[in-house]
């Protein structure tokens, strides 16, 4: 179990740097297509808000996971 | 003689217990009242302080309605459960209800755009800022309150009737409003009415208050700070220590994620679902839902109980599991069975009304079409077209794109569908009482005592407030991303589901590897 624990944090840090580049991107993407208000306030709630918190909790819960820290928990 | 001393001890902790839970949850339950009338009036508050015409005003709007319901919950549990770690669970959580409750008695009083201008949108701004505040603070105190006066092996049980109070807030706050909305009829309502259910806040929260106050600190608190074991540092304990930070992550990654995201699915989304894909009338979906979270409540109880028995970890993983599995199944039959293409027209008793009134300076006509469908269905149409009588000002919006009629369709369904509807909003119900029944036992045990309010109320509020209440924003931008041209129907009305399905699925995996199943016995440490 604790070997699963472990490879599943590479999987956890990578996503949380991976949605990094593809949350900005996405909102380049959507906001050079239609340049709107509306798009504006989506892109800074997701940028400024959903994707810090997804990324760095992910990554730190990832790495934690790596060094075995939640290998004691049954 | 001993039986009786210790069975006369008993009934004493257990009546004890009881009034804890009562002032405890009837202040929780005040507190997501306040809080969910001012999302369930959103239109009406925006028609009133928030003018399209003024972009800073629609933009206040925007950030009132998000901004409180993401940013600052996850403020209001820092700051507040700093406090209730360092001065006591009992005075936090009171101050927490008075703010809730004054500014939302002060929403009811602030004069509308028309009379104080750009004053209006930004009190109102403030004031639901003070709401998100004191929401943070109040639901980490009210569970930590009550479970650190609950007897070990209870906890689930007790902390489940707190669980109760954010869907019976709900419940009261569309029950006050359709009440209210039908006793005066929709066009006072909107004009003054829509104020009551604001101010009759004051009277709740005082009801509350005068209880609250007569209650004593938890006892985990008093024997806590009496061997002087307070924490002098909260929040740097909380978030910078390792051991305690890696807890915060498995709490909210592993749990209050795929909570918040399955918690706004069944309650939220399933309503603005029901009101703008399957066009069910205003009353009627309001109905559907209020019976469901009446039906579904107890479930809260019965799912805290059950997970004194066998653990809090699977209980609240089935939750997600199933969730994940069935969202797009229940919402397909909920749009099948609404969907008017499946129906059988009967020609003969469609009406169509045309009515052309001249309002100041434009030409308004409206078009009621109405339809009778075999199966006891019935839709109205209102179409209404706002044509300047000015020839240059109607070429002008013309040219703009802004002469578009503006169209509400309402869809009436029959006794058997409306009851299936109950029952589809329902089972989703089920799947929020099972992630949520158990949750607040769950977060209160894996927290030590000194720091257990800040601890446990920062990944509340960020799994509720932050996953969960961008359910709205974001399944709505997932379906709009379908829509191949603007008033065509989106091509997948389901696209909005896989935020939630794909939040709860990793919460899913990451509480079956790295949660445990084991209950802390919560001693002091």
């Amino acid at each position: 179990m604790s070997a699963i624990k472990k490879l599943f944090g590479i999987v956890w840090s990578l996503m949380g740097i991976g949605i990094i580049p593809l949350v900005i991107m996405q909102a380049m993407k959507e906001i050079a297509a239609k340049p709107s208000e509306e798009n504006w306030i989506f892109w800074s709630i997701v940028i400024v808000v959903l994707m810090p918190i997804i990324a760095f909790s992910l990554i730190t819960f990832g790495v934690f996971a790596l060094k075995g820290e939640y290998d004691t928990i049954e | 003689m001993a039986r009786n001393v210790t069975n006369v001890s008993q009934t004493e902790e257990v009546s004890s217990t009881r009034r804890v839970i009562a002032a405890s949850s009837v202040g929780t339950l005040i507190e997501w009242y306040d809080f969910y009338i001012f999302g369930t009036l959103a239109k009406i508050i925006s028609e009133q302080f928030f003018p399209k015409d003024n972009p800073t005003a629609a933009l206040l709007a925007t950030l009132a309605t998000f901004a409180a319901g993401f940013v600052i919950r996850p403020f209001g549990a820092l700051f507040f459960g700093r406090l209730g770690d360092l001065i006591g669970r009992k005075y936090t959580f009171l101050v927490t209800l008075v703010i809730m409750g004054g500014s939302t008695f002060a929403i009811g009083l602030v004069p509308g755009y028309k009379t104080i201008g750009f004053f209006a949108p930004a009190i109102v701004f403030i004031l639901r800022l003070l709401q998100g505040l004191a929401l943070g603070g109040e639901y980490g105190g009210a569970a930590t309150y009550v479970a650190e006066h609950s007897p070990a092996g209870q906890r689930g049980f007790w902390t489940s009737f707190i669980q109760t109070t954010a869907t019976l807030g709900l419940f009261l706050a569309l029950g006050v409003i359709l009440i209210i909305r039908q006793t005066l009829g929709v066009e006072t309502f909107s004009d003054w009415g829509w104020r009551i259910p604001f101010l009759l806040s004051a009277l709740l929260v005082g009801v509350s208050v005068f209880i609250r106050m007569k209650m004593s600190e938890s006892p985990m608190f008093v024997k806590m700070k009496k061997e002087g074991k307070t924490s002098a540092n909260p929040l740097a304990e909380s978030f910078k220590q390792k051991d305690n930070l890696k807890m915060v992550l498995i709490a909210l990654l592993g749990a209050t994620a795929g909570q918040g995201v399955v918690w706004y699915t069944g309650q939220f989304y399933a309503l603005s679902f029901l009101q703008n894909a399957c066009n069910v009338e205003f009353v009627q979906s309001n109905m559907i839902i209020s019976i469901a979270l009446l039906i579904g409540t107890p479930f809260f109880i019965v799912f805290g109980a059950l997970s004194d028995k066998i653990g809090r970890k699977y209980i609240m993983m089935a939750g997600m599991l199933i969730a994940v599995i069935s969202y797009k199944p229940i919402y397909q039959m909920m749009y099948d069975e609404a969907n008017l293409k499946n129906k059988t027209e009967i020609v003969e008793k469609t009406t169509v009304e045309k009515k052309e009134a001249v309002k100041g300076t434009d030409n308004v006509i409206t078009t009621v079409t109405k339809k009778t469908f075999a199966d006891g269905t019935s839709y109205k149409e209102t179409k209404k077209e706002t044509i300047p009588l000015d020839e240059a000002k109607k070429a002008e919006l013309a040219a703009a794109g802004k002469l578009k009629p503006e169209t509400k369709k309402e869809t009436t369904l029959p006794q058997d569908i409306y009851i299936k509807m109950i029952g589809l909003v329902l089972i989703q119900v089920i799947f929020v009482t099972m992630v949520y029944g158990p949750i607040a036992a769950f977060l209160v045990e894996i927290f030590p005592t000194r720091i257990r309010y800040t601890s446990m109320s920062l990944p509340y509020h960020i799994g509720n407030g932050v996953f969960g209440g961008l359910v709205p924003l974001i399944s709505t931008r997932l379906v709009e991303a379908t829509r191949p041209a603007p008033g065509l129907p989106p091509a997948d009305p389901l696209a909005g589901l896989m935020y939630p399905i794909l939040i709860a699925s990793v919460s899913f995996v990451i509480g079956m590897l790295y949660i445990s199943n084991k209950t802390n016995n919560m001693d002091v440490e």
